[in-house]
C-alpha cells in the first residue's frame, strides 16, 4: 500500500501532463467566461460607486448654495420691502406737507382777496353813496325850491340876486 | 484504493495515465466550469444572486492572495488563486459524494487523493513563483537570493525550495487521502455485520463525511495561502 507513496516508483507522468493541459484549459476558460467580464463589472460598479458619491458630493454644495441664495434673496427682498414702505411714507409724508402748506397758503391768500374786496366794495359802496347823497341832496332841494319857488318868491329871488350883484359890484 | 493494484493505468505515447485520475479530474474541470459559467450569466450593475456569489468568491480568493503578495501585482496571480482555489475544493469535496469503484478498481474519487495530482500542482505553484521572481528582478537578482545571507547558504536555499514543493503538495494529499480512507473504513464496517453495524456506522460517516468537508475546505483555503506566500517571497529582495 505505501508503495503509491514512492512517487519515484510508479510516476503516472501522463498524468501530469494531463491535469497541467486541463488547469490551463480550465483557466483560460474561466478567464473568458467569468474572470474578465466579473472583475470589469465589478470595475465598472466601483467607478460608479465613486462617481456617484462625487456627484452627490456636487449636488450637495449645489443646494446649500441655492439655500443660502435664497435666504440672501429673501433677506434682501425684505430690506427692500421694508425700504418701499420707508420712502412711501416718506414721500405721503412730504406730499401731505407739500398740500397743507399750499392749502394754508391758498386759504390766506383768498382771505387776503376777499378782504381786499370787502375794502374796495365798502370805499366804492361809500363812495357811490356819497354822491348818490349829493345827487339826493341837491335834487331834492332842487325840487324843495321849485315847489316853494313862486311868482313872488321868483321875483324876490331875482331880486335878490341882483341885489348881491349890485353888491358884489359895490365892494 | 491508495495500493497501485486497485487502479486502472492505460498508456498513451509512452505515458502512463492513472483511469481514475483522468475521469476524476475531468468530472472536477466540468464541475468546476459549469459552476462558475452558471453563475457569471446575465452580469448587471446591480449584481443578482449568482454574480454575488461569484464575485464574493473572487473578492475571497483576491483577498487570501493580498494577504501574502505587496501591492498591485495581486491581478497578475488572481486568476491563478481562482481557479486553483475553485478546482481544489470540488476535487476534495468530490470523493466525499461520488467514490465509483468497479471490479475493485477506483475510477471516480478525490482527484486531490493522489499525490501524483497534488504534486503536479505544488511543482506548477513553485515554477509560477520562480518565473514571477525572475521576471520581476530578472535572472541575476532573482537568483542571487539563493545566497543570501552568504554564499554557502546555497544548497539550504535549494533544498528548502524542494521542501517547500513536497509540503505544498503531501498536505493537501494527506488530508484528503486519509479522509476518504477513514470514509472507506467505515463504509466497510457497515457492511459487515449486518443491520447493528450499519446503524451504528451511518452516524460515524456522516460525521466523518462533514469533518471532511470541512477539512477539504481548509485544506483548499491552505494550498492557495501558502501558494501566494511562495509566490511573494519571491517577489522581494530579502
Amino acid at each position: 500500500m505505501f508503495s503509491h507513496l514512492v512517487v519515484a516508483a510508479s510516476l503516472d507522468t501522463g498524468d501530469m501532463l494531463f491535469y497541467a493541459l486541463c488547469f490551463i484549459l480550465l483557466m483560460w476558460l474561466l478567464k473568458v467566461v467569468a474572470w474578465k467580464p466579473v472583475n470589469k463589472m465589478m470595475q465598472d460598479r466601483a467607478d460608479k460607486i465613486s462617481n456617484d458619491i462625487d456627484s452627490a458630493e456636487q449636488s450637495r454644495e449645489e443646494a446649500a448654495q441655492l439655500a443660502q441664495q435664497r435666504q440672501k434673496a429673501l433677506a434682501n427682498s425684505r430690506q427692500e420691502a421694508t425700504s418701499i414702505v420707508d420712502s412711501a411714507k416718506k414721500q405721503g409724508q412730504q406730499q401731505r406737507d407739500g398740500i397743507l402748506a399750499q392749502a394754508q397758503t391758498d386759504a390766506q391768500s383768498l382771505k387776503e382777496n376777499a378782504q381786499k374786496d370787502i375794502e374796495q366794495e365798502r370805499q366804492d359802496a361809500l363812495s357811490s353813496v356819497r354822491n348818490d347823497v349829493a345827487d339826493l341832496s341837491i335834487e331834492i332841494a332842487s325840487k324843495i325850491i321849485q315847489k316853494e319857488l313862486s311868482a313872488d318868491d321868483q321875483k324876490a329871488l331875482i331880486d335878490s340876486y341882483i341885489e348881491g350883484l349890485g353888491k358884489q359890484h359895490e365892494s | 484504493m491508495g495500493d497501485p493494484s486497485s487502479v486502472a493505468t492505460f498508456q498513451i505515447g509512452g505515458l502512463t495515465f492513472n483511469t481514475a485520475n483522468v475521469i476524476s479530474g475531468l468530472i472536477a474541470f466540468v464541475l468546476v466550469f459549469l459552476f462558475v459559467f452558471a453563475l457569471s450569466r446575465h452580469l448587471t450593475m446591480k449584481p443578482g444572486r449568482g454574480q454575488n456569489v461569484i464575485e464574493w468568491l473572487i473578492d475571497f480568493t483576491n483577498g487570501i492572495l493580498k494577504g501574502s503578495i505587496p501591492g498591485n501585482e495581486t491581478g497578475a496571480f488572481g486568476l491563478y488563486g481562482f481557479t486553483l482555489f475553485l478546482f481544489l475544493f470540488v476535487s476534495n469535496q468530490l470523493g466525499l459524494f461520488i467514490q465509483i469503484a468497479v471490479g475493485g478498481k477506483d475510477f471516480v474519487r478525490s482527484p486531490t487523493s493522489d499525490p501524483i495530482v497534488t504534486m503536479t500542482f505544488s511543482l506548477a505553484t513553485l515554477m509560477l513563483a520562480q518565473f514571477a521572481g525572475v521576471s520581476k528582478l530578472g535572472w541575476k537578482k532573482h537568483f542571487s537570493g539563493y545566497l543570501k545571507p552568504f554564499v554557502f547558504w546555497l544548497p539550504i536555499s535549494i533544498f528548502e525550495e524542494f521542501t517547500n514543493f513536497l509540503t505544498l503538495g503531501l498536505r493537501i494529499f494527506g488530508v484528503i487521502y486519509s479522509g476518504e480512507m477513514l470514509l472507506k473504513i467505515i463504509g466497510g464496517m457497515a457492511f459487515s455485520h449486518g443491520i447493528a453495524t450499519f446503524i451504528v456506522a451511518i452516524p460515524l460517516e456522516m460525521l466523518w463525511q462533514g469533518f471532511s468537508a470541512f477539512l477539504g475546505a481548509i485544506q483548499a483555503f491552505v494550498f492557495v495561502t501558502l501558494s501566494s506566500v511562495y509566490i511573494s517571497r519571491k517577489l522581494e529582495v530579502e
